[in-house]
């Protein structure tokens, strides 16, 4: 009898902790040298979390640069009877998490030769932290980066945008804390002109998703320029 | 009653799953009935590395009968599939094909995932 292919697990060993917003934290797992974790901006992990006696599955999107193969950071909020989540809050500095990876066809590993816009609801700004660096470190034409989030309090990596935002000519960060985050796109880039080059990279929770995704390409957009991940 | 009838590309040996669809879920991953539900009820470990929420397409199996018996897919599902290795007219993702009534299914699980080792 043939035999399956094995999946490869990797220990990330918790090196650092963080509450970067209410109920929210990162973790910043250091990696073995050995097997290496090679993966694309945008991708996400897939825990194995042992609870209640069970191994549970929780994807998380990669927070950081695939460029330090030695590190990577998750980042989560605290989801009312979230097993994962609830399980994940509990460990501190030194425990160990298991994973499989990397995951995901939400990537970007050089930017479109057209303008491109970033749109994250909540925490779907985490895969795009990576791709939106990627981009910008390649970046020949606008990247825009809308971000919509409850409160001011709940962006997360908002001073590092801001930052990008001052010392990148080509860069715009629009953050979204009041109002629609569907008619501030609509407004921008189906009602404003006849574009219809652009690129977009949209990550969040919920409806919000496929409602930005059937906007842009019922306005026009080509389907293969609107890339998405729904949560 | 419903039947699901699993064949491996990789070799291993067909199995048959009998099960009442009006019981779903039997699990907690993918949706209420679907192909994942009942695979991962019944013994048969079926990659699903997103957590069965139709993010990833590591539980991609193509449907060799009962197409038609199964739910229909949307946009989120087909745009995936798009990226799946293997594609063929009748894939389908594990955690969104699911399926309604008393019907019999038959599958084939590929040998490789996108992301496989």
């Amino acid at each position: 009898m043939a035999t399956p292919p094995q999946r490869v697990t990797y220990d990330g060993t918790i090196e650092r902790v963080d509450e970067i917003a209410p109920q929210t934290r990162s973790f910043v797992l250091r990696l073995p040298p050995a097997p290496r974790f090679a993966f694309r901006p945008g991708q996400f992990i897939s825990c194995l979390l042992p609870v209640g006696g069970d191994t549970i599955i929780r994807p998380y999107s990669i927070a950081s640069d695939p460029e330090d193969p030695s590190r990577l950071e998750i980042c989560l909020n605290l989801v009312p009877n979230g097993l994962g989540s609830q399980y994940l809050f509990t460990l501190r500095v030194g425990a160990v998490v298991r994973f499989t990876g990397p995951w995901g066809t939400f990537v970007l590993d050089e930017p479109p030769h057209a303008e491109c816009v970033f749109i994250a609801d909540g925490a779907g700004i985490v895969p795009i932290r990576p791709m939106l660096r990627r981009a910008l470190a390649h970046a020949t034409q606008a990247v825009r980066l809308h971000y919509a989030a409850a409160a001011a309090a709940h962006l997360l990596y908002a001073a590092e945008f801001e930052a990008a935002a001052r010392t990148h000519a080509l860069f715009s960060f629009a953050p979204v804390l009041h109002g629609s985050l569907a008619e501030e796109i609509e407004r921008q880039y189906v009602s404003a002109d006849d574009e219809r080059s652009r690129h977009f990279y949209i990550c969040g929770v919920g409806e919000i998703v496929p409602r930005l995704r059937d906007l842009l390409r019922r306005a026009g957009y080509e389907r293969r320029a609107v890339q998405y991940e729904k949560w | 009653m419903a039947r699901l009838r699993v064949l491996f590309e990789n070799g291993a040996p067909e199995r048959v799953i009998d099960f009442d669809p009006q019981k779903a879920p039997f699990q907690h991953d993918g949706r209420p009935g679907s192909i994942l539900d009942v695979l991962l009820a019944h013994g048969v470990p079926l990659e699903h590395a997103c957590g069965g929420n139709c993010a990833c397409t590591t539980c991609h199996v193509i449907v060799k009968g009962g197409l038609d018996k199964l739910s229909e897919a949307e946009e989120t599902e087909l745009d995936l599939l798009d990226k799946a290795p293997g594609l063929t007219p009748t894939s389908r993702l594990g955690c969104q094909a699911v399926i309604e009534g008393d019907v019999e299914i038959t599958v084939v699980i590929p040998r490789f995932t996108i992301n496989a080792a």
